[in-house]
């Protein structure tokens, strides 16, 4: 076209937001700059944003363009859209010479009889290989230039700075864009082709019927619903703090009816999936609240408080056993959080259950390893009892095998957790303590352990069991330091009970391990300690500790309690070497005729809620197993909201209410719990603190702002859209404060 | 040799780039912002409007990359964008907002004091109408406030737009009066075209750095504004205002001579296109629709053209010049982009109005309200009608 030197008029048809305003733009430049003519490139704007039909024009000539009006005879016509050839007269005013180009995957024969001479590009297809543009649509403005430049016989190469100065973003990936183009333009010529007379109506004047413009239904005049390309719907999307569940629990769910004063139906959430919420309450290190959108806004929300409210107002509720129907009975070795757990959802889908507790009182670790000021036994006598009222027998001090309960019982689960302490094989093993024991021993047999009023003992290692008996130590009367060998950043223990600990007196010595024992003259034990540096990070990710050459030191301490690793009792597979894991046994290793299942600390190690989560699926494997199923776990969502798909902007900053602790005066004999709870109208002013990440909770905001006013309230008192006049503009997606509503491409989901 | 080399070869890229200046395709409303930059303003308010507001975006975006030293404050309304002008342009800023429709009508009452203070301010009007609602092109807006006292061009393209932007502070320094630099919504604002961009020596050849007029507040002796003035006195100030009214014209016709002297580029108060002893018709325009009736005279020998490029102080002297030039029976048809609630549009007013007491024939036509398209055709159904047959009325509706 370019090499007749004529003027050359060009219509565009796009959608608002697909680039077609910034295309005809770079087409200008690119002649102005690189060919020396005269251009001109103007839209046409309705009111309307993203998704309706916008024209666009562009003339390109060798002297003075002498009109500035619309263009109504094209010599080319290009459709940045199929969808609006059936919805605006995209070819009117062509003439037998005229040039359609149209972003398709189709042959330009399919358009036959629209014109003379028909191309077509596949200009999505390119664009959205290179990921240009955003989610809301594919933009293909540089793809077209290409194709454009292609038909008007310019050169790509001198127009591949202007594109790359031209784009907003992705410069490289436009500029391939449009060259990918440039080669990619199909042509059909249709010698048949006669324009159609367009019948443009005499110049006669519409006469209005009114005097001012009015619109008795505001709104309705346009169905602009046949604009959209892309379609708002509300969504239900896991918000972080449910989906870091590790037990599953729908936190989302349950604080959201405790801000509604509902505790009795939040109570029910929770148990749906944690039949410990009050010892959650307390010993969790929430993991939900740990990924709480609402860090980067004000500070999360106390979800631990609320989970320990709810557990503990939950006294008054009575629970019923159903019925059992089925023949086979189950048998649980372990009666901590994970075979707890597991003898539950068993039971109370009808099977008849039995839990074996080599302790006599059953509770597992919580029992035996959290010290009663951090979990009071009342607490967990309730939540057990609970259980056992749901028709679970539990029977204590009564140490099995799997050998002794084969044959009574269609499944077995063991659970018996990780009592083992490991020790420090330095020698002088007599006085050397594992910490588990020691907690235990406290826990089940009456706080008295023999340490001496201002006895030295050095607890080893920095995890929660390394802090529960520094702490204990304390409250015993004896005198604790904790040596760890990586600094408090790699502490696994739950950082606030270190910091308590610490508030109450317990030095901690970073960077030390003991490398030599010995005893003294005067009976006290010398402990050679060597300083660590911090190398490179190991397979854990942690960093790894490196010794320090000649940085030896010695203490002199009273006694030593071991906390640097815990492994499962073999007892209960009578000593056979067995490596558990989640899940059933192999049949073949393990040499069981009853179908033995593993679960809690002995397959996996972890936290009480991690326990919970390995006996809801233990559960549900014996269950699908007993029903000849296929067990499928529920997987973790990687859709979770994001802080960075939240409107912060809607939120007031709020401060939240902290958990009251409480550091006694007096610690000696004080087994009284620390961390105090709080009252009914803070905890429902916190729980009022969540964002509702990923669920609706009808602020109204999609409602103010839809521009075509397509969004209202049913009777039910839910947002309703109305696709006759829903555009796809994507405000109310924009607006939404938390994510609820997703924007895909009409007929498809995201 | 290939299609590109030899187009390349006729038309080299720099050809036909006058001297001292760099070509770049850009919108009138980037050209408004490029002419603000050029004109070394230093102090800028800005309320964000349709169609306006890519001149005050694009203002904020060259301070924020370090192109332009000036100060941008947006304010809460265009009433407080021409109030705080007001403020900066009396301690001695060289100041520039720009607005359109509704608000510069809510600005009007502050149109009044700028003018009666002798504020040397410009500001760009994009120009859109009030009611029924609409964002399209129409000049209504800037035409109502023709007598609030500010002078008023009205822009063909984008480069008069910053041609007239840089005229227009060395005009308003001059004789202390505020000047509005009127674009047409779309048509010109947001079409982007070939504009030669005056390197800053050269623009500040013409229009010096530093103000031409002397700070009217010295901070040291401080003075009050706006007080009460008494029927003695008023009338004094009045005059003094039409002293200065009376120089417009023949200043803009100064200047752009001596505009055209340095930038290659010349400019009247009007532009008189084939108007000679032979013409039989003539087609008084204003902004772009004066491009399309270029090309529509082309066809037709006997018709001209008369673009009135400063329309407030009306530029009488230079239509009764141009109209000596034409047949004595010659039709004179203007073609008003506004309506203001009277039989004839304001360019048909202010046309009778200068050509009072002569033996003329005039109509007037409503075309182009609301942005309604001017094409061509539109042009040639006006030139159709028989205006030779006194049953003809004097002003008509074309669509």
């Amino acid at each position: 076209m370019l090499s007749h030197g004529k003027p050359v008029e060009i219509r565009g048809h796009a959608r608002g937001g697909q680039g077609m305003v910034t295309a005809f733009e770079m087409l200008a430049k690119i002649f102005s700059y690189r060919y020396n003519f005269e251009v001109q490139a103007f839209p046409f704007f309705g009111v309307e944003r993203t998704g309706a039909p916008i024209q666009a024009y562009l003339r390109i000539a060798p002297g003075k363009i002498l009109n500035r009006s619309y263009i109504y005879h094209p010599g080319l016509v290009v459709v940045f859209d199929e969808g609006l050839i059936d919805q605006t007269p995209v070819f009117d005013g062509l003439s037998i010479d005229s040039i359609i180009l149209i972003n398709s995957e189709k042959p330009p024969s399919y358009y036959k009889g629209k014109a003379r001479d028909i191309y077509t590009v596949p200009a999505t297809r390119i664009s959205v290989e290179r990921k240009l543009g955003s989610r809301s649509l594919p933009i293909v403005n540089a793809a077209m230039v290409g194709a454009l430049l292609h038909i008007l016989e310019a050169d790509i190469e001198l127009a591949r700075d202007i594109i790359a100065e031209e784009v907003p973003v992705k410069p490289e990936a436009n500029v391939d864009a449009a060259i990918q183009a440039f080669g990619e333009v199909y042509r059909f010529k249709d010698a048949g082709f006669r324009p159609q007379a367009t019948g443009k109506s005499a110049a006669t004047m519409k006469k209005p019927t009114s005097e001012v413009p009015f619109w008795d239904k505001p709104m309705s005049v346009n169905k602009t619903g046949n604009w959209r390309v892309f379609a708002p719907s509300y969504v239900e999307r896991p918000a972080p703090c449910s989906d870091n569940c590790p037990a599953g629990t729908g936190v989302r769910q349950f604080v959201k009816l405790a801000a509604e004063g509902k505790f009795d139906e939040a109570f029910r959430t929770i148990y749906e999936h944690n039949p410990f919420p009050a010892i959650c309450g307390r010993v969790c290190p929430h993991f939900c609240q740990q990924s709480c959108n609402r860090i980067e806004l004000d500070g999360e929300v106390n979800i631990g408080a609320i989970e320990r409210y709810i557990g503990d107002k939950a006294g008054h509720m009575a629970f019923e056993p159903v019925p059992v129907v089925h023949s086979g009975k189950i048998a649980v070795v372990g009666s901590g959080p994970a075979g707890l757990t597991a003898a539950l959802r068993l039971r109370t889908l009808g099977y008849a259950v039995t839990v074996f507790e080599a302790l006599p009182k059953a509770g597992g670790m919580m029992r035996s390893g959290i010290p009663v000021f951090r979990l009071p036994e009342d607490v967990l006598d309730r939540e057990i009892a609970r259980i056992e009222q749901q028709g679970v027998e539990i029977v204590t001090g009564k140490k099995v095998t799997v050998s002794e309960l084969e044959g009574s019982y269609a499944v077995i689960i063991t659970a018996v957790g990780s009592h083992i302490g490991s020790g420090l094989r330095l020698g002088n093993d007599e006085d050397v303590t594992d910490g588990i024991t020691f907690l235990r021993e406290i826990n089940i047999g009456g706080r008295r352990n023999g340490i001496g009023r201002g006895e030295r003992v050095a607890v080893i290692g920095g995890g929660n069991t390394a802090v529960d008996v520094a702490r204990t130590v304390l409250r015993l009367g004896g005198d604790p330091v904790i040596y760890y060998r990586r600094t408090r950043n790699e502490m696994p223990a739950i950082a606030e009970e270190v910091e308590e600990a610490m508030k109450e007196g317990v030095p901690i010595e970073f960077l030390s391990a003991p490398v030599a024992l010995a005893k003294g003259d005067n009976g006290r034990l010398q402990m050679t300690l060597q300083r660590m540096e911090m190398g490179e990070p190991d397979e854990s990710g942690r960093r790894r500790p490196v010794p320090v050459e000649g940085s030896e030191m010695t203490a002199a301490v009273d006694r030593i309690i071991t906390a640097t690793g815990q492994w499962p009792d073999g007892y209960v597979f009578s000593g056979k070497n067995i490596s558990a894991g989640q899940g059933r046994l192999d049949p073949a290793l393990a040499g069981f005729r009853t179908p033995v299942f593993c679960a809690g600390d002995m397959a996996w190690g972890g936290t009480v809620v991690e326990a919970i989560g390995s006996g809801n699926d233990v559960a549900g494997e014996v269950e699908a197993f007993l029903q000849n199923r296929e067990y499928v776990k529920p997987a973790k969502s990687s859709k979770a909201v994001t802080p960075g798909e939240m409107n912060f902007s809607y939120y007031m900053r709020t401060p939240g209410y902290a958990t009251p602790v409480q550091t006694p005066d007096v610690l000696l004999h004080n087994f009284d719990e620390v961390a105090g709870g709080l009252d009914e109208d803070i905890i429902m002013k916190e729980a009022g603190r969540c964002l509702h990440c990923g669920e609706c909770y009808s602020c109204g905001n999609c409602l103010n702002f839809c521009p075509d006013a397509a969004i209202s309230i049913d009777d039910e008192n839910r947002l309703r859209i109305n696709f006759d006049y829903c555009k796809g503009c994507g405000i109310c997606v924009k607006e939404c404060p938390c994510s609820a509503i997703a924007f895909a491409e009409e007929g498809k989901t995201n | 040799m290939t299609t590109t080399e030899s187009i390349l070869k006729q038309n080299p890229p720099g050809a036909g780039i006058p001297s001292r200046h760099s070509k770049k395709v850009m919108k009138g409303n980037i050209a408004a912002a490029e002419a603000v930059r050029l004109s070394r303003v230093s102090f800028v308010t800005a309320y964000p409007i349709t169609p306006q507001t890519t001149i005050i975006e694009e203002i904020a975006s060259m301070i924020a990359r370090g192109d332009f030293d000036a100060i941008s404050v947006n304010m809460e309304s265009e009433h407080s964008v021409f109030a705080a002008l007001m403020g900066a342009s009396l301690v001695g800023e060289r100041v520039f907002t720009a607005t359109s429709g509704q608000g510069l009508l809510y600005a009007h009452e502050v149109l009044h004091a700028i003018a009666h203070m002798r504020l040397p301010i410009v500001a760009c009007n994009v120009g859109r109408p009030s009611f029924p609602w609409n964002i399209w092109a129409d000049q209504s807006d800037s035409i109502s406030q023709r007598d609030t006292g500010w002078v008023q061009y009205y822009c063909e393209s984008s480069q008069e737009v910053l041609d007239t932007v840089l005229q227009s502070y060395k005009l308003s320094e001059k004789l202390g009066l505020p000047v509005m630099v009127v674009l047409d919504a779309f048509y010109l604002s947001h079409t982007s075209e070939n504009v030669y961009i005056p390197d800053q020596d050269l623009a500040d050849t013409f229009l010096p750095a530093r103000r031409i007029t002397e700070n009217q507040v010295d901070l040291n002796h401080p003075k009050a504004f706006g007080g009460l003035v008494d029927p003695s006195l008023y009338d004094t100030y009045n005059r003094q205002y039409w002293d200065a009214i009376h120089q417009v014209e023949d200043e803009t016709i100064e200047m752009g001579h001596e505009f055209g002297e340095l930038f290659g580029r010349e400019y009247g108060a009007v532009e008189a296109v084939n108007i000679h002893s032979g013409t039989k018709r003539i087609l008084v325009t204003m902004a772009t629709i004066t491009t399309t009736a270029r090309q529509v005279i082309e066809h037709h020998p006997d018709v001209g053209l008369l673009k009135i490029r400063l329309f407030k102080p009306f530029p009488k002297k230079s239509v009764l010049d141009v109209l000596e030039m034409a047949d004595e029976d010659c039709i004179i048809i203007n073609i008003d982009r506004n309506f203001l609630g009277d039989h004839e549009g304001a360019l048909m007013q202010e046309m009778k109005r200068a050509l009072y007491g002569k033996p003329v024939k005039i109509f007037g036509i409503y075309a182009g309200l609301g942005g309604r398209d001017v094409p061509p055709e539109t042009i040639e159904r006006i030139l159709k009608i028989n205006f030779e047959s006194p049953q003809t009325e004097e002003v008509h509706w074309i669509k």
